[in-house]
């Protein structure tokens, strides 16, 4: 029996063109694997939207990864000009929603009102934007209840790995803290600056022209990024933060000569988020940390985190937000949601 | 679809001058292959000089990048799509940042093969967008997700492992659908990322690597000349095609300097799958290089003068050019003319006769043999 799954993805950056390559590749094997055959059959971003109710096939899915940034509107014949969620909805009638709109954390609009739409429409969400869960947590997880749709969000924090997964099945465990390197831009930015012994703006300038850091760093350099998914984190262990709360410091302000110093005396300098959970604080700071540390050896655009319970301590360590393995998180929470729900 | 009808073919930078050869190369690939029905996987060089500028932009020429994005941007805006126009002025703005970049401090490698990849990058969208123009579907790759490289960058050798698996799961997903599939050459990159490149001629480098891993029979390397010549026709004006060579005349030709072929696109090629390299323009393909020739191809292909370390000396390149007789046969015309040499160098493992010679008799001595051994005198 072949379950098919029809999806909608909105938002249609880097990540989203990944989660379309990725499934183009393997929604066979998927489908071999598991008897679910994952349907894209909308494709939506700021300016309009591309929609095919019995689903993109390889080639398409592919060939929608070629169309300019804001340019879904013109992968003919199935463009269509302006964002309409009903025609969207009606059209195709998905199952699930993927939401990939960016972070925006003063309103988290667009990524509010698209998931409390699609939750009102019976619909499952998957969301790499962190923005809507971490200003409408408790809202979006009750409302979701109430329709008896599921949210996953695997690809918010740590993205390139099962990070948030295992966080929420450690169920009989009492987490004290939490702690790591949340961040993979600013991370990058601090090991260029140690390596290549270069001040904080030309590290940023090659961060950007790699494509690691976008034109406007200001939410991961100056630690945004890193509060908003120790937000997540707070909420999934039923202590929630709010981002306003958590102190931060900004990697900008990291000198070369802080950085000969530190290394002088034998220490590294990292930007560690450190979530006291019993004490229900959290911040992000620069640090000077020995370099035998295990954070010490977390460089370039890698994350760690580690987890400490009154029974044990787990420690993560991979890809922070890379484009396929972010879709990778994705793809891997909408194959949950298929299972479960077949 | 059977992988007999399915060939790779190559386009040279000496082909991709403006949007009229980016045209003409894309109606070409539709009549003589498309409408004869093979399907083709397109490997595309960058426009002619533009890796020199990329390289001068490296050393901070705002004027060498002027001339690159005006040059890619005129194509698109005459290959008249949106699609194309908006998407060449994205990677042309991501190739402003990398430049400022570059130019703000001492050279990262890494980031130095990023500015170059723009080149093929850019040719690529062009190429889809000129099939898409002559009606012909096609589809981009990316070279810096399926050409996996070690990290020696600006000249990095391809994981041919690694590379075979991205390729297959590709292969698979692809290789259905009508889409002629588009790749830029010259570009790969490492595990964790980072764009490479492959040396000079490292499109050659691509097109054997995918032939040889896909099994497929046919290599096309499209280029402005109608294939290898016996010697320079600028010197001799009687040169002609060589119709077949074996790789190993090919590669020693390419040691010796004949600019034809890249020597590391031999290595796929020896080691999994023994693809034919076709080597022409669009009216001819007169050259094929084949794994092995018979005994009676054996010969001389190609004489070529050459100076290594200031001294010059003439390389006659062909199976059985290092077996005594023809070397005798060799001295014996060169004596009969009268000349003094400088010495010879030959092994027996190998495909060629070196004749050191003093410059003054170079193109003369060049010109003697070329008559003699290759114009049936």
């Amino acid at each position: 029996m072949i379950k098919r799954i029809k999806i909608v993805v909105i938002g249609f950056g880097s990540i989203g063109r990944a989660l379309a390559k990725v499934i183009a590749l393997k929604r066979k094997t998927i489908n071999n694997k598991y008897g679910i055959l994952i349907d894209v059959v909308g494709v939506v971003d700021s300016k309009g939207m591309a929609l095919k109710a019995d689903g993109f096939d390889e080639y398409e899915l592919l060939k929608l990864c070629e169309v300019p940034r804001s340019g879904v509107n013109l992968f003919k014949p199935y463009a269509y000009q302006g964002v309409d969620l009903d025609v969207l909805y009606n059209s195709t009638q998905p199952d699930v929603h993927i939401e990939l709109t960016p972070s925006e954390y003063s309103s988290g609009e667009p990524g509010i009102s698209n998931i409390i739409y699609a939750i009102n429409r019976g619909v499952h969400v998957v969301t790499a934007n962190k923005a809507p869960l971490v200003l409408k947590y408790r809202e979006i997880m009750s409302s979701a209840l109430s329709k008896g749709v599921e949210i996953r969000f695997r690809a918010t924090v740590l993205g390139g790995t099962p990070f948030i997964d295992t966080l929420m099945s450690l169920r009989s465990h009492d987490i004290e803290r939490i702690e790591g390197i949340l961040n993979a831009t600013s991370n990058f930015i601090l090991t260029e600056m140690h390596e290549k012994l270069v001040d904080f703006n030309e590290a940023l300038r090659m961060a950007q022209a790699l494509g690691v850091a976008e034109a406007n760093p200001t939410l991961d350099v100056d630690g945004v990024d890193a509060a908003a998914k120790m937000v997540i984190i707070s909420n999934i262990l039923e202590k929630p933060l709010k981002i306003e709360e958590i102190y931060r410091e900004s990697i900008s302000r990291v000198t070369l000569r802080d950085i000969i110093d530190a290394v002088r005396q034998g220490y590294i300098i990292k930007s560690i988020t450190f979530f006291d959970v019993r004490g229900g604080k959290a911040s992000i700071k620069i640090v000077k940390i020995p370099k035998s540390d295990l954070f010490a050896q977390i460089n370039g655009i890698m994350n760690g985190v580690r987890i400490r319970s009154d029974a044990t301590e787990i420690v993560f360590i991979g890809r922070g937000g890379g484009g396929i393995e972010t879709a990778h998180s994705i793809l891997d929470d909408v194959i949950s949601i298929a299972l479960h729900y077949s | 679809m059977d992988s007999r009808r399915l060939c790779v073919i190559k386009i040279g930078g000496s082909l991709l001058r403006d949007s009229k050869s980016y045209l003409e190369s894309a109606q070409k690939i539709r009549e003589v292959f498309i409408e004869n029905g093979y399907k083709t996987i397109v490997v595309v060089s960058a426009v002619k000089g533009i890796t020199d500028k990329l390289i001068q932009v490296a050393k901070g020429s705002q004027e060498a990048l002027r001339y690159v994005s005006e040059k890619y941007l005129e194509i698109a805006k005459e290959l008249n799509s949106v699609k194309i126009i908006r998407r060449v002025d994205e990677e042309l703005k991501r190739l402003e940042i990398v430049a400022s970049a570059i130019s703000g401090g001492g050279i990262d490698l890494s980031l130095y093969d990023l500015l170059l990849s723009f080149g093929e990058r850019i040719s690529k969208i062009l190429m889809v967008g000129a099939l898409e123009a002559v009606g012909v579907s096609a589809l981009e790759l990316h070279a810096n997700e399926l050409i996996v490289t070690n990290e020696t960058f600006s000249d990095a050798s391809i994981d041919y492992i690694s590379t075979s698996a991205n390729l297959e799961k590709l292969y698979s997903s692809i290789i259905d659908n009508p889409a002629i599939p588009v790749i830029e050459g010259f570009i790969g990159s490492t595990i964790d990322g980072r764009i490479t490149t492959l040396g000079r001629g490292g499109s050659d480098y691509t097109a054997t690597t995918i032939a040889s891993l896909l099994n497929i029979d046919a290599v096309y390397l499209v280029t402005d000349v109608d294939g290898i010549m016996t010697t320079d026709p600028d010197i001799v004006e009687n040169a002609r095609l060589v119709r077949v060579m074996s790789y190993r005349e090919s590669l020693e030709a390419a040691l010796h300097g004949a600019k034809k072929i890249n020597p590391k696109a031999f290595e796929p090629l020896e080691k999994f799958y023994s693809s034919k390299l076709i080597i022409g323009s669009w009216s001819r393909f007169g050259t094929e290089i084949v794994r092995e020739i018979s005994r009676d191809l054996w010969g001389p292909k190609v004489i070529m003068n050459r100076e290594s370390q200031g001294v010059s000396y003439i390389a006659i390149v062909g199976e059985g050019t290092s077996s005594i007789p023809f070397i005798r046969r060799v001295l014996e015309i060169i004596d009969r003319n009268g000349i003094d040499i400088v010495g010879i160098q030959s092994y027996v493992y190998r495909p060629s006769l070196l004749v050191y010679v003093t410059p003054s008799y170079e193109l003369k001595i060049l010109r003697l043999l070329h008559k003699e051994l290759f114009e049936g005198v």
